[in-house]
């Protein structure tokens, strides 16, 4: 693993199998591909619905939201119209939450302050 | 305030710190780091994914012009304008299968002006972050060339 991200995975698992990805460092084209990596493992493992806590990314540029885009689609291969539903953004700090505004990005991923938030709203 | 590397792209996180060194010596607002590194980050990492399809040679130079940050690369990869890169495509992930020129769209909405010049051997992309500098205050107006 890159010295530059770490990412803790741990399962929120209630009415619906929700794995929780804790995101600390950096997101660039470094460590894009371990990002999709551990989010294709959580899927694998039965994980449908992904929580991207992004309160500890201190940098977050197009190979992370590549990497984004690409979720959506491990998450819901077979259907399209439901690629954005099954991930949710929490608490990006404020260097992503630009990226995510910038990029459009949040007009069609939510984005929530609160796991409990996040979930209720699957 | 140069920076001449053999880079990769483990390296852009130290290039990034480099730019946030150079430009808060410059004189730079701290609220300007953040698009200054983002621009450079994705002008690097074109350089090495499209220009050089590899590790490569990445020369970079952050000047002061009175209240603007001037950031310049050089390379000697293949001539790549990033300005003909396609332009982005920000449909929702339902309705694209990726998400093409993100990068060159940043670069574009975080600084205020992007030339790409083709120079012997290699590009030259001069990139300007305008009225961040204070030069009312000490040495944010020194001649840094």
């Amino acid at each position: 693993m890159s010295e530059n991200l770490q990412i803790g995975v741990s399962r929120e698992d209630g009415d619906k199998a929700v794995a929780v990805m804790r995101l600390k460092g950096s997101l660039d084209a470094n460590t894009q591909g371990e990002l999709e990596s551990k989010a294709r493992e959580a899927v694998d493992s039965g994980a449908e619905y992904l929580l991207l806590d992004m309160s500890a990314v201190d940098y977050l540029g197009s190979a992370g939201m590549r990497a984004v885009h690409a979720i959506t689609n491990i998450l819901s291969p077979d259907d399209p119209s439901m690629r954005s539903a099954r991930l949710k953004i929490l608490n990006p700090s404020p260097a992503a939450a630009k990226v995510f505004k910038t990029l459009g990005f949040d007009s069609f991923i939510d984005i929530h302050d609160s796991i409990d938030e996040a979930i209720a709203a699957l | 305030m140069r920076l001449k590397v053999r880079a990769d792209l483990g390296q852009l996180s130290r290039i990034r710190e480099f730019v946030s060194e150079s430009a808060l010596a410059l004189g730079a607002e701290p609220a300007s780091l953040d698009d200054l590194r983002i621009a450079v980050d994705e002008a690097v990492t074109n350089i090495l994914t499209h220009g050089y399809g590899g590790p490569g040679d990445v020369e970079l130079e952050l000047i002061a012009d009175g209240p603007d940050i001037i950031v310049r690369l050089r390379d000697q990869a293949p001539p790549f304008d990033p300005g003909l890169a396609p332009p982005v495509d920000l449909r929702p992930p339902g309705e694209r299968d990726y998400p093409g020129g993100l990068g060159v769209h940043l670069m574009r909405s975080l600084m205020d002006e992007i030339v790409h010049q083709p120079v012997e051997n290699g590009n030259e992309l001069t990139m300007t972050k305008r009225d961040v500098v204070n030069i009312a205050g000490s040495s944010a107006d020194e001649e840094s060339r």
